[in-house]
């Protein structure tokens, strides 16, 4: 009902001169917050409903969105908003569960991994309880199922089964009937993500062909090869679909396109783990300045805001000194340094002053 | 000015940067959940007045509802609008609390203030010709500006300006002395004429006539009642904001002083060019800190209420290296500013003299 508040222009554009924002309906959230967090309007929460041990390092946390979400297609991530010791960060997830399960009983699911070093995925771990509300964004990604029924090959590795698992339950409970395999790959047994969800699936539906192997029992580590392709019918009929760490999924690719396998029958997703902030790590990267189209390549202890300056944009600025905040601006991935307080950004959407941050590796800056 | 040779403006900026370093990697959980203590705080004084206000044909009710809603916008302006578009809680990532996208219940538009108060004012503080805060072009404070007949009654342009600050602030940018001065051309204001109309407009809609008419019968009521809660805030910030620079001890600067100026030297400037007066925690909340000018001039990006904190490590470096520490009382502070007004509205020979006489 909100919603339909929220939608009528006339009322929006009164909120704007009343409130002095774009968002009129969250001025309101100060008051409304210790009452429901779930009332919040600024963002869509989500309030963490259970929290359940898949491997010793990998959860599935079960959310309620607000009804107000817009739903997901099997495949598709979010970026969720967490606050941890006063600051927002965003972090993005595969959706684990199938669309299915939002529409029947509003939940979803995100199945995360402790990362060595992450900040946000170890306070999940360690800190988020059920109870918690966290910030839910719009769903959004292109790794999605076929339209019509069509062979399908998954190839997965470890926490990449995330969105693949989504997409399972999704193509069974609609009894998908083209044959489609998962190659699903684990260092050891412990590690199998919805070990018992998989199996289910494949007591239920015909059409569905699984392998789970793990790459480190034995002498020597046994990756995708061949073989694993070979015993694939119909390999080269098949859409491919890959996620997982950025090795198999190289080599999956490599391995597809000798087998004739077309780029546009390719598709991947993945997050890569942030790259642990190393001492050796030089400075520069290269820059990509989104909303201008330009990218450019910067080395050493170059600032941001000389590197756009460098490559002819013209940056609002002020004092160049770190105090004014004229230079702000929003970067939308990757980590800086703050010159003046020698600092390191974490790897998600923040805002930054141009005149005191140097990349460290690629960036992306909405300028 | 205090003359400090290089080596000590060095170590006053490693010392003073010392201090900055330390609060920016403490900020944490304790300073969001004060700012958003102050915002529920703001809300609700809001609410709380405008609710009030229709039933303000009855006396007392009247003056809750107009008190609720002018500290409702003195709390916005100051302690919330203010201090967030200075950057000091860009780090926690809130778009609601981002010093380039904020924007506050007055007059002035967010970028407007930006440009003329965190760049302009805070990069040039009290230096005559670029710091035009320093008499806001329509009041003679030192002998830099040649007096001229017209300044005597400049004391009835700081009642003005007070009383109606909100639209001085806003229409400040325009910088009237340089177009008297034909230095610039009403053309080249026309993007910023355009966005003061748009703000002002929308503010006056929304006090002088929106939640007049809203509760149409009692309009009148209302009305007085809103443009009552825009005085009380017009006096309270002037008085604030004048305590800030143009106290007796505050100094003033020269372009050439400042040219090519070290970060130590800055720091120095920011000393003595600015100016603290005392008072319990609810002056300290209600001025949005700016009762701890000095310090908000030496670290404008560290959240205000960490302020007093670093006072007593702020006067004890003034102390070690001679430099005067500007406090006093409220009402001492502001008796000098009135002082300053009234001896600079008279010609420099009938001031010296009156000055050279026993008090």
């Amino acid at each position: 009902m909100l919603s339909k508040l929220e939608n009528s222009t006339t009322l929006r554009w009164l909120g704007k001169q009343l409130f002095n924002r774009e968002d009129p309906a969250a001025f309101f959230d100060p008051l409304l917050a210790p009452l429901d967090p779930m009332l919040v309007r600024q963002y869509v929460p989500a309030r963490v409903e259970r929290i359940e041990a898949e491997t010793a390092d990998t959860r599935t946390f079960t959310l309620k969105p607000a009804a107000r979400w817009g739903g997901f297609c099997a495949g598709q991530h979010v970026t969720v908003s967490i606050d941890i010791d006063g600051r927002r960060h965003n972090r993005t997830f595969s959706l684990s569960c199938s669309p299915l399960r939002w529409q029947k009983e509003g939940l979803v699911t995100l199945t995360i991994k402790r990362l060595p070093g992450g900040l946000v995925t170890n306070w999940m771990h360690d800190h988020l309880e059920p109870g918690a509300v966290i910030g839910l964004g719009e769903a959004f990604g292109e790794f999605l199922i076929p339209g019509q029924p069509e062979p399908v090959l998954f190839i997965a590795g470890g926490s990449g089964i995330t969105p693949i698992l989504s997409q399972l339950e999704t193509m069974a409970a609609e009894q998908y009937h083209a044959p489609v395999t998962l190659l699903y790959f684990v260092r050891t047994q412990a590690d199998i993500i919805a070990a018992q969800r998989l199996h289910t699936l494949r007591q239920g539906w015909p059409a569905f062909s699984l392998s789970i192997l793990a790459t480190e029992t034995g002498a020597a580590p046994r990756f995708l090869n061949d073989d694993h392709l070979d015993a694939v019918p119909g390999l080269r009929a098949r859409r491919c679909y890959l996620c997982g760490p950025g090795g198999l999924m190289e080599l999956a690719t490599d391995l597809l396109h000798q087998r004739g396998i077309a780029d546009d029958h390719i598709h991947c997703t993945f997050f890569a783990a942030p790259k642990a902030a190393l001492a050796g790590d030089s400075l520069g990267g290269e820059v990509r300045f989104s909303r201008s189209d330009v990218t450019v390549t910067a080395e050493g202890e170059v600032s941001l805001l000389d590197i756009a300056e460098a490559a002819s944009l013209s940056p609002r600025y002020g004092c160049r000194m770190g105090i004014c905040h004229q230079c702000s601006c929003t970067k939308t991935s990757g980590t800086v340094i703050n010159r003046l307080t020698g600092k390191t950004s974490g790897p998600g959407e923040e805002k930054i002053q141009l005149c005191v941050s140097v990349p460290k590796g690629p960036v992306n800056l909405e300028l | 000015m205090q003359k400090l040779t290089e080596a000590q403006l060095n170590e006053l900026e490693k010392d003073l940067n010392a201090i900055r370093d330390e609060v920016l990697a403490d900020l944490g959980e304790r300073d969001a959940r004060y700012i958003r203590k102050v915002i529920r705080l703001h809300r609700s004084l809001e609410v709380a007045g405008r609710v009030m206000m229709p039933f303000g044909f009855i006396p007392p009710v009247f003056v809750a509802a107009t008190t609720a809603l002018g500290l409702a916008k003195i709390i916005e302006n100051m302690e919330i609008g203010h201090n967030v578009m200075h950057g000091q809680y860009d780090w926690m990532n809130d778009p609601a609390l981002h010093s380039q996208t904020y924007e506050w219940d007055t007059v002035c538009t967010g970028d407007s203030w930006r440009r003329t108060h965190n760049y302009e004012h805070h990069t040039y503080t009290n230096v005559i010709g670029k710091d035009r805060d320093y008499g806001y072009a329509v009041l003679r404070l030192s002998d830099d500006v040649k007096w001229h007949p017209g300044h005597s009654l400049q004391f009835i342009n700081y009642v003005l300006l007070s009383v109606f600050f909100q639209w001085g602030v806003g229409v400040h940018e325009l910088e009237t002395e340089r177009l008297r001065r034909r230095e610039i051309r009403w053309k080249d204001k026309l993007p910023f004429l355009k966005e003061f109309a748009r703000k002002g407009g929308r503010q006056a809609f929304k006090d002088y006539v929106f939640f007049p008419l809203l509760t149409f019968p009692v309009a009148p009521i209302v009305l007085a009642g809103n443009v009552g809660a825009n005085l009380i805030r017009n006096l309270w910030s002037s008085t604030v904001i004048f305590c800030g620079h143009f106290t007796q001890d505050a100094e003033t600067f020269t372009e050439a002083e400042c040219e090519n100026e070290s970060k130590g030297h800055w720091y120095l400037r920011q000393l003595t060019g600015s100016s603290n007066f005392t008072g319990g925690k609810l002056v300290h909340l209600l001025s949005g800190h700016l009762s701890y000018q000095i310090e908000h001039h030496v670290f404008p990006d560290l959240p205000a209420h960490r302020y007093p904190e670093i006072s007593p490590r702020v006067q004890e470096i003034c102390a070690r290296y001679g430099i005067h520490y500007n406090t006093g009382s409220f009402a001492g502070q502001y008796g000098t500013v009135i002082k300053r007004i009234l001896k600079y509205s008279l010609p420099d020979g009938v001031r010296s003299r009156l000055e050279a006489q026993p008090a």
